[in-house]
């Protein structure tokens, strides 16, 4: 389903490509323009409704048995088919999106140069519809050195073994890895089959510690690559239940974390409900909220987290004896 | 039935383009069936006037001219709509459709698609037998970066919006909750530019309540954009900063450095920008890590596997935050 306003784009085009392709395939010019099939007839079963002339009469005269396309009358419009400048917005979206894509650490420098050489010439072609390109951009992160191990272990098929940083439990696991994908949606991750917990996994290249490349060949299992358009986490329905109270001071949880609700609260804070499969996780954020939020429920994660806090109190305590005893200043407290 | 929008606009825009003289709306209402059938003569001026906005969207220059009567005529010339000749070769143009798919932002995805529309029309040797978006993500190491999948995400509302606002030098209010803040307020904004990192849109422009330079986080945008009229007070910079801005928020580009007793084992990243580590004993090392904006909050989350030694000040409020914690 397309809109007006692409389709009229699209036919806008089609006018220019067909002239040039007399007897084209259906099939052909649907792939080459990212339409149905369907789509593409549909456009076709307008294109002969559409006059050239003020006075009327002078219909585009393009028809299709299904099969190809022929346009009888195209000798007598060059006018309508001539190749249409770009758009301030087609300028935009391709050149921002080239630009950023540039950036990547790990991209062939072969593959860097074509697109900064496209670039180039694009600006060139667009004229001032390049103007407005520049306000926007897009900067991905990833790391160089584990992106390319990453890269060459997909294009090898090779098995890969990584020493990963996980946050939630704040410790390193070394584990094997078939990777799947490399994709890149704020931060850069790519997407394996972890022999270790026997399941598709994330990474995050900037959380990988080490990493190396392995002769064995890899063989993740056949998977449905995962839609990532509603987002990276995506908590399941039967993951445990965690109720978080933060102050206006505290608000930024729900911008970090997807939640089932947030409830304004009196005091400008938010009752945040969310779920997650590994609840003990959430204790770094608990401590990290400060006085700018508690954990409601579970009472276990709570707990936990206030007795991480005794725990390091008492460690200052002694460090503090121990520093004041080998400097003899720094009158804290 | 009424005739399909995507015809009408096509019979404007052919019409427009294939004259050699300025057309008066009176010829063009004549010629176009779409335009006959509407018989009031309000909703077709409505109608032509935001027909011609579309065509404009879409890249058409359509002039206005005066004509001798005293009635507007109007042309889309034939020299100021022709793409210049642009050679790209196969590479360039492979680099470039792969590029083409990272918007996940539907007007951005649409425009970059139809940029890439014209290009093919225009004969830019696109390689047909990859076009397909039901294949391509099959792993095949052809392409740019292999196989990365970069993806720009735009799901906050008001990008568009400011996208366009940013585009036409519009000036704009919103309500905007500044992250510590208890109520939304109301901002009025001349947009400069928009940057996306680490996956979230940031927007700089002149804020007229504060009467400085502003960076805004879009997802803390709580109303929808609201255009203003007039144009911009203040000249907009040829470089906008919005990166170093939020770096400072992230509390990257330290210029002091702490110095923080870590357990071992513990810490990861804390480890890897360390700038010198020094074992203490079987448990413990000493290290020297960057000392920004934020590391107080980071350090906590580490509870008792890190003791802030130096400075004083960050060991206080380490502390103080703990003591928060313990309280319950």
């Amino acid at each position: 389903m397309s809109n007006a306003i692409d389709q009229t784009r699209r036919m806008l085009s089609l006018v220019t490509y067909l002239r040039e392709r007399p007897g084209a395939r259906v099939s052909d010019v649907a792939r080459a323009f990212g339409v149905s099939e369907a789509e593409l007839i549909g456009d076709l079963n307008v294109l002969p409704m559409c006059g050239t002339s003020f006075r009327g009469g002078d219909l585009l005269d393009i028809d299709t048995d299904g099969e190809r396309i022929w346009w009888h009358n195209a000798g007598g419009n060059a006018d309508v088919a001539q190749p249409l400048r770009l758009a301030a917005d087609e300028a935009t979206a391709l050149l921002v999106a080239a630009r950023a894509v540039a950036t990547l650490p790990g991209l062939r420098e072969s593959d860097r140069q074509a697109l900064l050489r496209a670039c180039a010439k694009l600006e060139a072609a667009a004229g001032e519809a390049a103007g407005a390109s520049a306000r926007l951009s897009v900067t991905f992160e990833s790391e160089g050195s584990v992106f390319a191990d990453v890269d060459r272990a997909i294009a090898e098929r090779r098995r890969l073994w990584i020493r990963y940083y996980s946050p939630s439990r704040d410790e390193l696991t070394e584990r094997e890895v078939d990777p799947i994908r490399l994709f890149a949606v704020g931060h850069t991750y790519f997407e394996a089959w972890c022999r270790l917990s026997e399941d598709r996994r994330m990474f995050r290249l900037d959380r990988v510690a080490e990493i190396k490349l392995l002769d064995e060949a890899s063989d993740p299992p056949p998977i449905e690559p995962r839609d990532l358009s509603a987002g990276l986490v995506q908590p399941a329905g039967d993951d445990p239940e965690v109720v978080v109270e933060v102050g206006p001071g505290g608000r930024w949880v729900a911008e970090y974390y997807p939640y089932d609700s947030a409830e304004e609260q009196p005091d400008g804070g938010l009752r945040i409900t969310l779920r997650t499969p590994d609840p003990g996780s959430l204790r770094r954020l608990a401590l990290r909220l400060g006085r700018d939020g508690r954990i409601v429920s579970p009472r276990a994660l709570a707990d936990s987290a206030r007795q991480a806090a005794v725990q390091a109190l008492t460690a200052y305590d002694e460090a503090h004896d121990a520093h004041d005893a080998h400097d003899g200043h720094e009158g804290e407290d | 039935m009424a005739i399909a929008k995507a015809e009408r606009l096509m019979n404007l825009a052919l019409c427009l383009m294939n004259t050699h003289r300025p057309l008066t709306k009176r010829e063009l209402r004549a010629s176009i069936e779409a335009y006959r059938e509407v018989t009031s003569e309000d909703a077709f001026n409505r109608m032509f006037e935001r027909d011609k906005d579309d065509l404009r969207e879409l890249g058409l220059v359509i002039e206005t001219v005066d004509a001798l009567d005293g009635e507007t005529g109007y042309v889309a010339r034939r020299d100021r709509n022709r793409l210049p000749e642009i050679a790209l070769d196969a590479e360039e143009a492979a680099a470039l459709a792969l590029a083409a798919k990272v918007w996940q932002q539907a007007r951005l995805a649409g425009a970059a698609s139809g940029a890439l529309q014209k290009l093919r029309a225009a004969g830019v040797p696109f390689d047909d037998s990859t076009a397909d978006p039901a294949e391509g993500h099959g792993g095949s190491p052809q392409g740019v970066g292999g196989v990365i999948e970069p993806r720009i995400p735009a799901h906050e509302p008001a990008f568009e919006p400011l996208m366009l606002a940013a585009r036409d030098r519009r000036p704009v209010s919103f309500d905007y909750r500044k992250a510590n803040a208890i109520r939304p307020e109301p901002r009025h904004v001349e947009p400069w530019a928009l940057e996306c990192w680490r996956g979230h849109w940031y927007l700089a422009g002149w804020d007229r309540d504060r009467q400085a330079g502003r960076v805004f986080r879009l997802s803390r945008i709580t109303s929808r954009i609201r255009s203003r009229g007039g144009s911009y007070t203040v000249e907009v910079p040829d470089h906008v900063d919005v990166r170093q801005t939020v770096e400072r928020w992230a509390g990257e580009g330290a210029t002091a450095t702490a110095r923080i007793r870590l357990r071992r084992g513990a810490g990861y990243p804390l480890r890897a920008r360390a700038v010198e580590t020094v074992p203490v004993d079987a448990e413990w090392d000493d290290l020297e890590i960057p000392y920004g904006h934020g590391l107080d909050a980071w350090l906590v989350e580490f509870g008792p596997d890190v003791i802030v030694m130096e400075p004083a000040e960050l060991r206080a409020e380490v502390v103080d935050r703990l003591r928060a914690v313990a309280k319950g």
